[in-house]
């Protein structure tokens, strides 16, 4: 398989961004919890080709309340974007401010920016808090997918509470033109998480799951002893996307548990291509 | 007397991967002055190696082959895992790279070599390899030189 899609990867090692924006660097150990080493984008552009993969989504968390912090800001996300056309940006914006619907129009019709990030737990409020609403429309009416953290998170201080998935079947359903993606296949709540994709055909779900054993071995319990696999290939194939969570794990990692999870090659093009191409708009 | 600390910046472009250094390690050597000592080369990474062995592509191709057999990075199904599969608190992420690390103690970390006449001394088919386990990296070689500039020089 060529050209692939990885939907899920924060920027927050590269280095050449850490030298111009020092801030980022305390925004990676501190906020964003991640003690790797700074690479050059080189380092992951080369990760992508070993896993076939064409493009990936770079997200931001603007954590402006929570943490009085942001892991990039969205103008941040435009100039590492602009190191690399195989870089896809996306937009975050604090929900705790009324002004956010503003800042996002903004990130999408000036910035150029594809897509919004939520992270409920780092940013600390409810998917179905009304006080989130005015962003939900706004996304709507822009046309553009939101990509939520769901499930556990790895941040210290981060509560699991804000990630349930049910507490984002009010989004799904209050905006039926909205496409939203549960990150991480909301682990540990995957069955709760497949039963809002199977209810809402508006809720995507993506790969990024890896919270202990390997990559292998952790999806195979996600994804065919907590739910049969057969419900993704049958019944979830249009709503499965190809994510890594880079660099918390290696995108080559993550790809190859992916490819030999003993889907079909036409489920696969779904998941590593086609879907995410769907979420974008059609174009990459 | 001489004494040197070089770092040599390595990208490694594979999952493994054995990249040739003799050709920087004699560099640093030469430029450093020293006519009579020893050079220390050794990776300043826990899953990455330093070998020594011949220069040829078949063993470019073997000698990693060979470690991931040994130290295989998903063990067969059903046989052991690595304890290092966890969440590293202190890193945020998951250990996945157990195997990269054995490899890395099985193959070693580190090689010198005698300085003379202000040259590397190696066997005629040595070279000085950076062996990486988890890449594609940018990773750090260190490069130790201590010598004299002659053999009379205190």
């Amino acid at each position: 398989m060529i050209g692939g899609i990885d939907f899920h990867t924060h920027p927050v090692l590269v280095r050449e961004m850490v030298d111009r924006h020092p801030e980022l660097a305390l925004a990676a150990r501190d906020v964003f919890h991640c003690g790797n080493n700074f690479q050059p984008l080189e380092v992951m552009l080369l990760e992508m080709d070993i896993a076939a993969i064409d493009k990936a989504v770079v997200l931001p968390i603007d954590a402006t309340t929570s943490r009085n912090a942001t892991v990039y800001t969205n103008e941040q996300i435009v100039e590492v974007c602009q190191m690399s056309d195989r870089l896809i940006g996306f937009a975050s914006v604090d929900p705790h401010r009324e002004s956010a619907p503003e800042l996002l129009t903004y990130a999408i019709e000036k910035l150029g920016l594809r897509g919004l990030k939520l992270a409920p737990a780092m940013q600390e409020f409810f998917p179905d808090d009304p006080k989130a609403y005015p962003v939900y429309a706004c996304a709507q009416k822009l046309g553009i997918p939101i990509l939520f953290h769901a499930g556990l998170s790895w941040e210290p201080g981060s509560r699991l509470k804000y990630g349930h998935p049910l507490r984002f079947e009010d989004v799904a359903a209050d905006f039926p033109a909205l496409k939203i993606v549960l990150a991480h296949l909301a682990w540990p709540w995957v069955v709760d998480a497949v039963a809002l994709a199977l209810k809402y055909p508006n809720v995507y779900l993506d790969t990024s799951a890896l919270y202990f054993d390997n990559p292998r071995d952790f999806l195979r319990y996600a994804m065919n002893q907590q739910v049969p696999l057969t419900v993704f290939e049958r019944s979830l194939r249009n709503q499965i996307v190809f994510g890594s969570n880079n660099p918390r794990i290696e995108i080559k990692s993550m790809a190859k548990a992916v490819r030999t999870l003993g889907f079909s090659e036409e489920c696969l093009e779904l998941i590593f291509r086609v879907n995410a191409t769907t979420l974008l708009g059609g174009r990459l | 007397m001489i004494i040197q600390l070089h770092r040599i910046e390595v990208i490694s472009h594979k999952d493994m991967q054995m990249i040739d250094i003799t050709p920087q390690v004699e560099r640093l050597v030469e430029l450093s002055g020293a006519a009579e000592g020893i050079v220390f080369v050794m990776t300043a990474h826990t899953t990455s190696g330093i070998v020594v062995t011949e220069g040829v592509e078949c063993l470019e191709r073997d000698i990693p082959a060979h470690l991931e057999r040994l130290a295989p990075k998903d063990p067969p199904e059903g046989t052991y895992g690595y304890y290092h599969n966890r969440l590293l608190d202190f890193d945020g992420r998951l250990g996945y790279n157990a195997a990269d690390h054995l490899k890395s103690v099985i193959g070693g970390i580190n090689t010198f070599f005698p300085i003379e006449a202000g040259k590397v001394v190696r066997g005629g088919r040595q070279r000085v390899y950076f062996v990486e386990y988890d890449g594609p990296l940018a990773r750090t070689v260190f490069v130790q030189i201590i010598g004299q500039k002659s053999k009379d020089a205190a």
